[in-house]
């Protein structure tokens, strides 16, 4: 079964269905109030969560299970494809030169993935440069430096100049013999419309092929609204989820592909270059309902 | 005469407010357990809604739990022996570096001298980071080799302090997520060989329902004094500091509301709860 990795007080409650061949509305409520109960856990948006188990429960309702499939088996299903539609699969990576630019809040981990997905295109036999944009941050330029040393891949930054956009093209010409290029930018939220209009100008200028909002796994509710607004400022088409070596779900990011109508491209596992993932859906869905 | 079902839609509408404002959800259920037990059979004036006494009730258990521990933060500095050593700890990227600039400028705006020291001897460009703000703000910075024994810069601080009469020592930590074994391992080694005299969480306004994870499980390592919330200023309801202080029982200390270094504030816990019910209107 696709989502044999489940929560606790939702296997148990699943059990209770074992051996049924048709739910009660009761049965029906039980379980969706569970699966409610463990996407709430995973930070998922609040009126997400409750339109996403309407639609769980009116299907389940209304659904008869095709001949032979069990009530729980037939209830799991229509759970797993109402996650599938919002997440989709990864988002589309082709191995061909393209520039990607990276945004988030501060601290989400986006230099740190810069460099991990120049690892990850390298090792794709295509050549990779970083480009660091972010002239804000304190040490922002030594730690991507150090970060694409340890990922063997080519980097740009210049600690003199302090307009990041003026970096943003020189880096562009400097690395042009590169097939990918990774534009990182400086931290900054939603309500700092100064830095949404500097990045707004990055964007403009680099025109990327991808945008990717860097989440942390661990954001709260706020995903919503800060997903809304960098959509708005620069369009988003996927989305990286940083910092799953932890506890955090990762439910923010499901929010924000669901605001922004774009899909998940990268997972990041731990502090090194080599700690990154494809998206896969899968996995991704268990760890939502619980473990 | 109040009774349970009654209570059954506002408390669930009040849980899914603390929910959305990233307040998690055992402490949401436990505090509206609470609100529950104290509120069942009790009776109500002609002009009370429950929906306005629940919200009441809710009031006054945020404030209670918010104001755990709450101390005169500059009262024991003051007091404190010299050189006081201050470490900040916390998982990857909320801000404790920020926050060190912005405390010893906290400090020096009262008259006290600070020595950064960078324990923080694993991620790339951290000594560069942290010497920014030392040459920024024009502080000695103590710091080793990345790759060095994080224990060994800070102890090496308090000795410079302590040699040239330095009031505050503020000790950075490399992040750490509360899963690596080995890496809080190595924070109670830091907490053990430096015994500070004060060790404050730093975790994000951000955060939602992990905070309650990553706070148990640093201060079971070392054991924290105080928090500080920040990234205040991301629009978020900050319901984190809700959970952080109800698993810890200790006090939210600062904010920090930006980049900035005069961009950190007490922490007031009724505006908190203020803000928090607002949300929810
Ligand atoms: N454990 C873990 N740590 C990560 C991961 N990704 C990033 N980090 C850590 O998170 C912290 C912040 O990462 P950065 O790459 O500096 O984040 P940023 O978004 O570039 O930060 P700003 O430029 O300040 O906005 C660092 O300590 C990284 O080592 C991850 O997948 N797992
Ligand atoms: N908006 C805002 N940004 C902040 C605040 N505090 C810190 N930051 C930013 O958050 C990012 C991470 O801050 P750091 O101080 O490097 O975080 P850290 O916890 O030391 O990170 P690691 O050492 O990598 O674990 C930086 O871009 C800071 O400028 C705040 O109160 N508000
Ligand atoms: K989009
Ligand atoms: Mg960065
Ligand atoms: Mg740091």
């Amino acid at each position: 079964m696709v989502l044999d990795n489940l929560g606790s007080s939702l296997r148990g409650t699943l059990e209770t269905l074992q051996g049924k061949t048709r739910l009660s509305e009761e049965d029906v409520e039980a379980v969706v109030r569970e699966i409610q109960r463990s996407l709430l856990q995973a930070d998922v948006d609040v009126s997400l969560v409750m339109e996403l188990s309407d639609s769980i429960k009116t299907r389940a309702l209304k659904e008869e299970p095709p001949g032979g499939t069990s009530a729980r088996d037939h209830v799991l299903k229509i759970v797993y494809e109402e996650m599938v539609a919002i997440v989709g699969e990864s988002t589309e990576i082709p191995l061909e030169p393209q520039t990607i630019l990276l945004a988030g809040l501060q601290g989400s981990g986006k230099t740190t993935s810069a460099a991990k997905m120049a690892w990850w295109f390298s090792k794709k036999g295509l050549r990779p440069a970083v480009i660091q944009t972010d002239t804000f941050r304190p040490g922002a330029y030594d730690q991507a430096k150090q970060m694409c040393e340890r990922a063997e891949v080519e980097f740009y930054g210049d600690p003199d100049e302090s307009d990041p956009v003026t970096i943003a093209r020189e880096g562009l010409e400097a690395t042009e013999d590169a097939d990918v290029h990774i534009v990182d930018t400086a931290g900054r939220h939603g309500l700092e419309d100064e830095l949404i209009a500097e990045i707004e100008e990055i964007e403009g200028l680099v025109s990327p092929d991808l945008s990717l909002l860097v989440f942390d796994a661990a954001i709260g509710q706020g995903a919503k609204e800060q997903a809304r607004q960098f959509e708005e400022a620069i369009g988003i088409d996927g989305v990286m989820i940083t910092k799953l070596d932890g506890t955090a779900k990762g439910g923010g990011a499901l929010t924000a592909v669901n605001e922004t109508d774009s899909s998940i491209a990268f997972l990041g596992t731990g502090e090194t270059v080599q700690d990154i993932e494809r998206f896969e859906p899968n996995g991704f869905i268990s760890r939502l309902l619980g473990m | 005469i109040i009774e349970e079902e009654d209570l059954e839609q506002p408390l669930w509408q009040l849980e899914m407010a603390l929910l959305q404002s990233d307040v998690e959800m055992g402490v949401a259920e436990q505090m509206l357990d609470t609100i529950r037990e104290k509120m069942l059979g009790t009776t109500r004036k002609q002009v009370q809604t429950t929906a306005q006494l629940v919200e009441e009730a809710l009031h006054d258990a945020l404030l209670d739990v918010i104001s755990v521990g709450q101390f005169d933060f500059d009262q024991r500095i003051a007091e404190a022996d010299k050189p006081v050593t201050i470490i900040f700890t916390g998982v990857n990227g909320v801000g404790k570096t920020t926050s060190i600039a912005k405390l010893s400028e906290y400090f020096e705006k009262q008259g006290y001298s600070t020595v950064l020291a960078n324990g923080d001897t694993y991620r790339a460009g951290a000594n560069e980071q942290i010497r920014k703000h030392a040459e920024n703000l024009d502080r000695k910075l103590i710091a080793h080799e990345q790759g060095g024994d994080p224990a060994a810069v800070i102890y090496d601080a308090v000795e410079y302090a302590e040699a040239h009469d330095i009031d505050i020592v503020l000790g950075d930590t490399a992040g750490r997520l509360h899963t690596s074994n080995d890496l809080m391992a190595q924070l109670e080694k830091i907490d053990r060989v430096v015994g500070p005299d004060m060790t404050l969480f730093v975790d994000e306004a951000v955060a939602g329902q992990d905070a309650v994870q990553r706070a148990s499980k640093f201060n079971e390592t070392a054991e924290i004094d105080g928090a500080i919330l920040t990234k205040a200023d991301a629009d978020s309801s900050g319901g984190a500091a809700i959970s952080i202080a109800y698993v810890t029982g200790k006090p939210i200390l600062f904010l920090g509301t930006g980049q900035e270094y005069d961009d950190v504030e007490r922490f007031i816990p009724e505006e908190l709860v203020a803000s928090l019910l607002e949300d929810e209107e």
